[in-house]
């Protein structure tokens, strides 16, 4: 199958019989849901600028299995120019949803899995390496997004998974058969599960042989049976089911989503597995998947920052105030701050080295300090965003109150919201109501979970980056460095 | 003559690419004909159209008789225009 469009996107999740639920029900039409396709038009956003010439040169890649023409998204690495890339294009989708556009979990997971299977493999002979390249031939023929599940609830976080009260904290195997296995668990914080064909699935964290029911790696459709989900609710997120709803949205068009994802003893077959109790490859299979994804917050997160920059000094045009000195060096403070996060995402691809099994895996120490600065940086220029916007873009009236009819006194609460809530004049109220809600919308409202908070814990909390920091920061080669030039000899 | 005509991905641009090559193709003459660059086809020349001065779009794979052309700012765009001109002459 050709490279799909956006619209051919859509269409194919009509056809699969995802079990999504929220608010306590059952969703039937999740497409159409008005709190749920923002987060399909995003995704579909990674499938239609694959068709256009203007960004083709980064959205696409040649497959290094079929030698075809494939959606970046599904592509193992081939160089560090294949890596830089990646991180280019997570750019460009952030500049052009404002939000998490979710097919990168799937992109990291790919890379991931390919080379630790075939190290698990050269260790004990097994196929799971074989298995993923069939399995990834099919996902980059059939133009499919694949959500990398990787996060476990993990219940009580001082136990390590066979010491949990309830065993299906972590994801699990509860059978196995000669076709194949069952698990039973679930994947919390699962962003753009009900928006992927399919789902890859890794575990959490590095096991002791106690824990090798839960070293598990594999892939299933999305509408298997067994499998549901449970929308992840945002704030401001019933905004979007008010009738008629367009700027008090911040952001229509366009939205991230998380989902728990839970397995109600789901089978999978032998072809689809890529670990079955090899617990001494759970930690590598992690690192890796953490690395890469680690590095990927070094382009989704400054794409998004651009359009929080643009939309700051749009509120500034607006309010008048875009000739203040401090106004100009807080915009220079937060392209600073965004760029440095370029600069570790592009550092740490150009670093990269090749794997045992061929793909290319980014420097680990640079895309570890990358996310550790994704933990702080874009908490800094929101704060920026909100001090340039003003207090208006939380204390402003509804759309409604603006289109107001009612009279009260002299004027109507439409004229009134309108005469208050003037700039300087050089754009329209409306135009101003437009880009502060646009900006709530990245700082607070729904599309803060991406830039947020997921900045903070996607692809692991901050102390997770500093424990890699402290393994790779190479300190006794540090020490031997002030010691030979203070004349230190012990 | 057969031009291919390739831009980067545009992760950054520092000007509208699309815009540039628009206004470049408007003052050739008929004869110079550009299709989107494919590794697959022959082209007496390539246009790169970037959007920084990085200019990353990999080249390797196109079949091309001359040196691509390359522009990264705005400001190419006349020179580019004299360089096409000048091969259309040469032909
Ligand atoms: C918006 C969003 C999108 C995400 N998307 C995905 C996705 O697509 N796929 C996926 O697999 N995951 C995803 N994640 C999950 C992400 O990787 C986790 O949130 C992250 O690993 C932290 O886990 P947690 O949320 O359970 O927090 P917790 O583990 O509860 O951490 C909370 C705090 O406790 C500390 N802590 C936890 N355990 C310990 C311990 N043993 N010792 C000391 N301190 C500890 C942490 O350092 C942190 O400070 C997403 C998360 C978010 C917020």
């Amino acid at each position: 199958m050709a490279l799909m469009n956006g619209a051919q996107y859509i269409e194919s999740l009509r056809k699969l019989d995802i079990k999504v639920y929220m608010f306590g029900e059952k969703i039937e039409n999740f497409v159409d849901h008005p709190m749920i396709r923002p987060s399909i038009n995003c995704v579909a956003m990674t499938y239609d600028l694959a068709h256009e010439a203007e960004y083709e040169d980064l959205m696409t890649a040649k497959s290094s299995i079929t030698g075809k023409k494939i959606n970046r998204f599904a592509h193992l690495h081939q160089s560090t120019d294949d890596l830089r890339k990646k991180v280019k294009m997570q750019r460009l989708l952030g500049q052009k949803t404002a939000s998490c556009f979710q097919r990168c979990v799937g992109m990291d997971a790919f890379n991931a899995v390919f080379s630790t299977t075939f190290e698990i493999d050269q260790k004990y002979g097994t196929k799971y390496h074989e298995n993923f390249i069939k399995y990834l031939t099919f996902i980059q023929e059939n133009d499919f997004i694949v959500d990398g599940a990787m996060t476990d609830p993990k219940g009580d976080r001082a136990l390590s998974p066979s010491q949990q009260p309830d065993p299906d904290m972590f994801l699990r195997i509860v059978e196995k058969r000669a076709d194949g296995i069952v698990v039973r668990g679930a994947k919390a914080h699962q962003t753009g599960s009900i928006n992927s064909h399919e789902h890859l699935i890794m575990p959490t964290i590095a096991m002791t042989e106690a824990d090798k029911a839960y070293a598990v790696s594999f892939a299933i459709p999305s509408d298997v049976d067994g499998l549901y989900m449970i929308y992840g609710r945002q704030s401001c997120d019933t905004r979007k089911m008010e009738e008629g709803a367009d700027i008090d949205l911040g952001n229509k068009q366009f939205g991230g989503q998380e989902a728990l994802v839970v397995f109600d003893d789901v089978f999978i077959p032998n072809d689809r597995i890529f670990m079955c109790e090899e617990w001494d490859f759970a930690g590598m299979l992690v690192e890796r998947f953490a690395g890469y994804h680690r590095q990927s917050y070094g382009g989704c997160k400054v794409g998004v920052g651009d359009v929080l920059i643009g939309a700051a000094a749009v509120a500034a045009d607006f309010n008048g105030a875009d000739k203040a000195s401090h106004v100009k060096d807080k915009l220079i403070e937060m392209t600073h701050l965004n760029e440095t996060l370029y600069c570790c995402g592009i550092a740490c691809s150009a670093e990269g080295s090749p794997t045992a099994a061929g793909n290319y895996q980014i420097d680990l120490l640079l895309a570890n300090v990358c996310k550790q600065n994704v933990t702080r940086f874009p908490y800094e220029i929101t704060r920026l965003a909100e001090d340039i916007a003003g207090g208006l873009m939380v204390t402003m009236p509804s759309e409604k109150d603006f289109n107001s009819d009612l009279k009260v006194g002299s004027m109507t609460i439409g004229e009134t919201c309108n005469k208050y809530f003037k700039g300087n004049g050089k754009a329209s109220v409306e135009n101003r109501m437009r880009i502060l809600r646009f900006i709530e919308n990245m700082c607070l409202g729904s599309s803060a979970v991406g830039y947020r908070t997921e900045s903070m814990h996607g692809a692991g909390s901050p102390q997770a980056q500093r424990i890699m920091i402290a393994r790779q920061g190479n300190i006794a080669h540090k020490k031997e460095l002030a010691k030979k030039i203070a004349g230190i000899k012990e | 003559m057969k031009y291919g005509i390739k831009f980067c991905g545009g992760c950054n641009p520092r000007y509208e690419r699309g815009s540039a090559f628009k206004s470049i193709i408007a003052d050739l003459p008929d004869k110079v004909n550009f299709e989107i660059a494919r590794e697959e086809v022959d082209y007496d020349g390539l246009l790169v159209v970037a959007g920084c001065s990085n200019c990353c779009p990999e080249l390797k794979g196109y079949k091309v008789k001359r040196k691509p052309i390359k522009m990264w700012d705005e400001k190419h765009i006349d020179q580019v225009k004299v360089e096409i001109l000048k091969e259309v002459d040469v032909t």
